[in-house]
């Protein structure tokens, strides 16, 4: 749940003076509502501008849906649209008010929720509304993690009689698996981010070695430039007891060909052979093998990623907003050294990385069906992606669109992802995720504390057992 | 005439007229207001927390129905319930003690006039005004593992050989948030005392130097006794707000790790609004409740104990 902070943290700081004057030209609604604030202006001039401003905005709208009726031979359908805070060049807002420009059946109402940083209030939130069963918002925007949860509680509208198997081919495999429960697609991809290995290009070249594909590579290289003095760690992750650990989990069961919970949501695997060498393998990356500094212990993104950008260490598990802190010299020493490619795996099994990102849902109670189909299918298509891509920095669901030259000019870090993205696989499938990653992240962190890994993953295995089959 | 009228009432009472019951509703209906305030924000919420901690029900699923002390019995079987209780005494109890003796120890030498007095009092409260969660981002920097100034202070004196990964390990990650804690809040406890400090009348302190008593003699036989009702009173209060401790812990460790800093409250937060178990969360709060309530009386029955002996 909290994968996504640090990419917001980090876009906001960037955009945060880039950002301002397009947020003001979103709405007349909202600049109006900024007028308020206007520091030194007296209170009679305030009034008469906010009249005049109101005067004319509701001028403007009672002529627009005029215009629209015109148009259309109807009034435009009206729906609504609740999604978390991205922004980069451009906002949600203004991606919406295209989508309002660009046809006239349907009028799309932007509801703005908190950023994903702050996650679990996004999900509060979105709970609150779904669980009231009205209708609104006729459209959201969900973490993968809560689409089994959405689509158990028959709050997201199944999507497989307006998006097809033809249609759905054209996204990443991963991602339509993580949009998928029982079978029934309840969720259209937006954007896709996952963990995925960071090393330096420059010390690896010196060793005459290539990106580590096999663990033991890893170790074996992190050991050579750890005791050559090339790097004070070797291998940097998260061990924080937060949603982090979960997903840095789930990438390494998953490259040992285990998993945490199997498809059907109730075999639970996590304290199978597969899963307890991975999770043996991550306790020795730190006692046995010492390329890990205790301290991921603590650590979530950011603390593990300032080390790497300041050049202190060979490898790091991290998701693709480190690629651009990497390339930016005020954040980075290590600008142009830096190579990213798909964590590495087991011997002779699949590297595996944890998937995340917001996909589109539709509320199930919605009286505008047929509108809301309309305006994901528009979110969701080739040209929008791509406009999120190079204004909002969000990566593609849809393999396809890498390939666009104005991603390789606008985004240049998102074209060397798309392997990573294709091999990424989703987090445990199940309605009660919230507590099943409760359970994970405190037993997980007690095998990791004491070694004991065996007992550890028993014991989650019990207490998962205990609340998939509730 | 007022005078005398206000001076009969207490004569009154006893009479006849003071039973007879005319009923005004002028009184209760301008009580209306706060009783049903007070009554929508505070009373409400508290019996509909109660009422849920007695059924089976999270937001996320359509399962509701009443369970009795069905959730009650599997908190009191939870090892992680029993291991963030244990957390949280220990918690509050040093937080507690070191606050209240450092707390004594700065009102001590604030009560005396010094030059410069003033602004010393001033700057003693700028951690407690510090927000908490600046505190915590600044801990956290304090006591890195790898690049943190503690570290560095205590390999400079030799004390430490390696860096100590103080919120990486399971044995010192609380007892780093109770050092953050007590940075934080000694300055609020030294500022109760010493105003418990100033209320002690000089005649007896002078007397006691008159009847030649050191100044040692002097706190533990005079001031400290006058001083005990206050120093149970900001003790109590310490306690009771230590025990809801949650901004340190949630932005320092998140719990971990493996569960060795996690306190009620992260764990309350954890099932109300991360796993949206609004049953099993509300017992989880009720049992909090009543654990406070148990601190309260406590505390309560050694200073009615105190002021008793006081009054004597």
């Amino acid at each position: 749940m909290q994968e996504l902070e640090p990419p917001e943290r980090k876009t906001q700081q960037n955009c945060e003076a880039a950002c301002l004057p397009g947020k003001a030209s979103v709405s007349p609604a909202s600049s109006l509502g900024g007028n308020h604030g206007t520091p030194g202006m007296p209170r009679r001039d305030f009034l008469k501008r906010a009249g005049l401003t109101l005067a004319g905005v509701t001028a403007a709208s009672s002529l627009l849906p005029v215009r629209r009726a015109w148009a259309a031979g109807g009034n435009p359908v009206e729906i609504t649209f609740a999604s978390a805070k991205f922004y980069g060049k451009q906002t949600i807002a203004e991606v919406v008010e295209a989508y309002n420009g660009a046809q006239s059946k349907v009028h799309v109402t932007y509801k703005e929720l908190p950023p994903p940083s702050s996650s679990t209030e996004v999900h509060q939130g979105l709970v609150q509304q779904l669980a009231r069963r009205n209708g609104t918002p006729d459209v959201f925007t969900q973490d993968i993690i809560w689409v089994a949860e959405f689509a158990a509680a028959k709050w997201a509208l199944p999507l497989d009689e307006y998006f097809g198997r033809e249609v759905m081919k054209d996204y990443f495999p991963g991602i339509v698996q993580g949009c998928t429960w029982q079978g029934k697609l309840t969720a259209l991809p937006w954007f896709v981010d996952s963990g995925m290995l960071y090393y330096r290009k420059d010390l690896l070249e010196g060793l005459g070695a290539k990106a580590p594909e096999t663990w033991d590579e890893l170790i074996d290289s992190s050991k050579k430039l750890m005791s050559a003095g090339k790097a004070k760690f070797g291998f940097l992750w998260q061990g924080k007891q937060a949603e982090v650990l979960v997903c840095d989990l789930v990438s390494f069961i998953g490259s040992n060909g285990g998993s945490i919970l199997q498809p059907d949501g109730t075999t639970v695997t996590i304290a199978d052979e597969p899963a307890i060498e991975a999770v043996q393998m991550m306790h020795d990356f730190i006692r046995k093998h010492q390329i890990t500094p205790e301290d991921v212990l603590s650590w979530d993104e950011e603390p593990s990623r300032r080390p790497f950008t300041s050049g202190e260490a060979a490898f790091l598990r991290n998701w693709s907003y480190v690629w651009k802190v990497a390339q930016t010299p005020a954040d980075s020493s290590v600008v142009d050294k830096v190579g990213v490619s798909p964590l590495p795996h087991f011997p002779s099994k699949q590297s595996a990385a944890c998937l995340g990102g917001y996909q589109y849902g539709i509320n199930a109670s919605t009286r505008n069906r047929e509108a809301a189909v309309d305006f994901v299918r528009w979110m969701s298509s080739p040209e929008t992606q791509l406009r999120f891509a190079t204004q909002l920095g969000l990566c593609p669901t849809r393999a396809a669109v890498f390939e666009q030259p104005q991603i390789a000019q606008e985004q240049p870090f998102m074209q060397p992802l798309k392997s990573v993205f294709i091999g990424a696989i989703p987090r445990p499938v199940t309605p009660k995720y919230p507590q099943v990653t409760l359970i994970l992240q405190s037993e997980v962190s007690r095998a990791l504390a004491t070694g004991n890994v065996k007992a550890a993953l028993q014991s989650a295995k019990e207490k998962i057992q205990n609340v998939v089959k509730a | 005439m007022a005078i005398t009228e206000v001076q009969g009432r207490p004569l009154l009472l006893g009479t006849k007229k003071a039973r007879v019951r005319t009923w005004e509703p002028g009184p209760l209906l301008l009580l209306a207001p706060a009783l049903a305030s007070i009554g929508a924000v505070s009373v409400y919420p508290v019996l509909l927390g109660l009422w849920l901690s007695l059924r089976d029900t999270t937001l996320a699923s359509p399962t509701d129905s009443f369970i009795g002390f069905g959730n009650y019995r599997q908190l009191l079987a939870d090892g992680q319930f029993w291991n963030a209780w244990t957390h949280t005494i220990e918690f509050t109890a040093a937080s507690t003690l070191l606050e209240t003796a450092l707390g004594l120890m700065m009102a001590l030498v604030l009560s005396e006039s010094f030059r410069g007095r003033g602004i010393v009092r001033a700057a003693m409260l700028v951690p407690w005004a510090i927000p908490t969660v600046v505190t915590s981002k600044m801990f956290g920097w304090l006591f890195d593992g790898q690049n943190g100034v503690v570290n560095y202070l205590l390999r400079g004196m030799g004390l430490i050989q390696h860096n100590v990964d103080w919120y990486g390990s399971t044995s010192s990650a609380l007892w780093t948030i109770v050092v953050a804690d007590v940075w934080k809040t000694t300055p609020f406890m030294a500022l109760l005392l010493l105003a418990g400090l100033q209320t002690i009348p000089h005649s007896l302190t002078e007397a006691s130097i008159i009847d030649g008593a050191n100044p040692w003699q002097q706190f533990w036989h005079v001031r400290l006794p006058l001083l005990a009702p206050t120093l149970l009173i900001a003790a109590m209060f310490r306690a009771l707000d230590a025990f809801r401790i949650f901004d340190l812990v949630y932005v320092l460790t998140g719990g971990g790790p493996a569960d060795s800093t996690e306190v009620l409250s992260t764990m309350t937060y954890k099932n109300l609004f991360s796993a949206l178990q609004f049953g099993y969360g509300s017992a989880l709060s009720t049992m909090m409740f009543i654990t406070e309530a148990g601190i309260a009386v406590i505390f309560g029955a050694i200073l009615l104990r105190k002021l008793r002996e006081v009054g004597q």
